[in-house]
């Protein structure tokens, strides 16, 4: 996709068919149906409001009792069974995604069970089901190399080749998959044996993935690279080790390579996280980026790069990015006192 | 029954009114400070307000004047912690202020650890740490430490990626006798299982109380697995760790 305001493509990867997506009870999108049943609202691709029962089974779960519906789990479960109005809740949420831009769809199932045979069943489902409706190619997504390969074998590539996401020195083994299957690849930035620490770890690390890829014959615009971007309210200084790796793998592999990564973990434990994810997806793309996995619903890549940034919102939101408001302080200031609201 | 007036300092009455709403946590939270001097009252209102320089120089004043170190530590710095931990729960507050508050904590705690050590009063318990077999993730276990060391535990922290072998050896070199296992992925977490299992196959299971958590992680995960105890965040790892030791 092309958001207005920029003057090169993006590549957005939709991230909305996560089973760990939730949506809070006390929200507008938790309601009862006419009949009264508590359900998820959706419009269903009627143009209709469409009422998601949310099962009974999940009602005894800890995350439904403190307030939040796993929407996606639900339709998922349901679509599974055959349910035709969970069916038409995932093609709704694939055909929104790709109406703002989609690229890829990413799909991850993992939080579905914690047994290995109940997620690989899953992801293959999820994979066969969404690919019939998609119009544009998937992103096979989990933090097991089992469940990857399993989607993949599930995988016709109707609409493309799919992604491989992803593949990192822990876990070399996806790369070879890859390479072997002739699909794209995303490549993380995590070490052997521990988290990137500051942006020489990610660059270095990043850069032994992206070298054992091109090794592999892989070329380079079937690379993506995950720089880890972890959340500015654990250190301020977190922003700037995920802007300057990309700014240095941008330089030393120039401009055919992709680098993306998940964006929106930016924001966690803060509020305003719609501000700080447009914000951080906009200084991402300054740095070099040229994709995201991001929720195009929530963040409209159109209007991320034709925002006012001098607005005071979007300000304060930078400076935090950038490591000047240590402890994020003036940027919970501000929310406190409303002044962040007329961007949410 | 102590009364919101009874409180002398008003940055704490006024923080009790505004953000402790439950009934019961309210008259907990009133009769703890109703019973603290003024002087723990304002290390208190320091560590609430993040600020570790205050507590630091409030923790040091107290002490010297001495004040005992258990005193400074129950209802200085943890009674100061109950109302943050409840703001952050009801968000109130977020991460980055509960981590201002945190090292606020750890700046106090410098004072009084040498003296609690050199008195011979012993560690509420002794707790080893870690996430489990591929998991490379520690922020959320990192902050669980800083939290368990602050209420007075002694924590063996073995970092990341940490191996059923690694468990079971650090619980009987170290003569723990409290687990804690940390799992940010839902791939990762079943290796928590594996885990008290290899404790049962080495016959040590019931010499220890394990205790689980992780983004992923729920009570009925923790049930099924056979943990004793599941803590959603940082704060209730540390009741959890009291409850086990016996000092809740």
């Amino acid at each position: 996709m092309r958001p207005a305001g920029l003057n090169r493509d993006f590549i957005l990867i939709g991230e909305n068919i996560h089973t760990t997506r939730v949506l809070l009870r006390n929200g507008r999108r938790v309601a009862p149906s006419p009949d009264g049943v508590e359900s998820v609202l959706f419009e269903n691709s009627a143009g209709e409001t469409g009422y998601l029962p949310i099962p009974e089974e999940l009602k005894r779960r800890q995350d439904y009792e403190e307030g939040r519906v796993k929407h996606v789990m639900i339709a998922v479960l349901g679509g599974m069974r055959g349910d035709p109005l969970s069916l038409d809740y995932l093609r709704v949420m694939a055909a929104r995604q790709i109406a703002r831009g989609a690229g890829y769809l990413d799909l991850n199932v993992d939080e579905i069970s914690h047994r290995l045979p109940e997620q690989i069943a899953a992801i293959q489902w999820l994979v066969r089901t969404i690919e019939e409706f998609s119009s544009v190619p998937l992103a096979i997504d989990s933090s097991n190399v089992d469940i990857i390969l399993a989607g993949l074998d599930a995988c016709q590539g109707r609409a493309g080749r799919p992604l491989l996401n992803s593949a990192s020195l822990e876990r070399s083994d996806a790369l070879d998959a890859a390479a072997r299957r002739g699909i794209p690849v995303m490549v993380t930035a995590a070490g052997a044996s521990g988290m990137p620490s500051n942006a020489a770890d990610r660059v270095n690390n990043a850069s032994q993935m992206i070298d054992a890829a091109l090794a592999r014959g892989l070329d380079a615009a079937s690379i993506f690279v995950d720089p880890l971007m972890f959340p500015i309210s654990v250190d301020s200084e977190f922003g700037n080790h995920c802007l300057d790796a990309i700014r240095e793998l941008r330089a030393r592999y120039g401009p055919a390579i992709h680098i993306s990564g998940g964006l929106s973990n930016v924001s966690f434990g803060l509020p305003a996280r719609k501000l700080i994810n447009e914000v951080f997806i906009r200084l991402a793309v300054e740095a070099g980026a040229d994709s995201g996995i991001v929720d195009p619903v929530a963040n409209d890549l159109h209007a991320v790069f034709q925002a006012d940034r001098s607005a005071r919102p979007q300000q304060l939101a930078e400076e935090m990015l950038l490591g000047r408001d240590r402890g994020c302080k003036n940027f919970l200031r501000a929310y406190r006192k409303g002044e962040l609201s007329a961007t949410l | 029954m102590p009364e919101l007036h009874d409180i002398a300092n008003e940055f704490i009455r006024q923080e009790i009114d505004e953000f402790i709403e439950r009934p019961d946590e309210r008259a907990r939270i009133i009769g703890l400070f109703a019973k603290a001097s003024e002087q723990m009252q304002a290390i208190a209102a320091a560590l609430i307000d993040g600020d570790h320089e205050t507590v630091d120089r409030l923790t040091a004043e107290a002490i010297a004047a001495g004040v005992h170190a258990m005193e400074v530590m129950d209802d200085g710095l943890i009674a100061g912690m109950a109302i943050v931990g409840i703001k952050f729960r009801q968000n109130f507050i977020f991460v980055p202020e509960v981590l201002s508050c945190a090292r606020a904590m750890k700046a106090g705690m410098v004072h009084i650890e040498p003296i609690l050590s050199a008195a011979g009063i012993e560690k509420l318990g002794k707790v080893i740490m870690g996430t489990v077999k591929g998991d490379l993730h520690d922020i959320g276990k990192n902050l669980c430490i800083m939290m368990l060391r602050g209420a007075g535990f002694e924590v063996i922290d073995l970092g990341v990626d940490t191996s059923q072998d690694r468990f079971i050896d650090a619980i009987e070199e170290h003569g723990a006798n409290i687990l804690g296992m940390s799992a940010l992925l839902t791939t990762t977490m079943p290796n928590m299982g594996k885990t008290i299992e290899a404790f049962i196959d080495a016959g040590l299971r019931d010499d220890i109380r394990i205790m689980v958590g992780g983004a992923p992680v729920t009570q009925d995960f923790a049930d099924e697995m056979g943990a004793d105890g599941y803590g959603k965040d940082a704060l209730a790892c540390v009741s959890l760790a009291k409850q086990f030791a016996g000092k809740a």
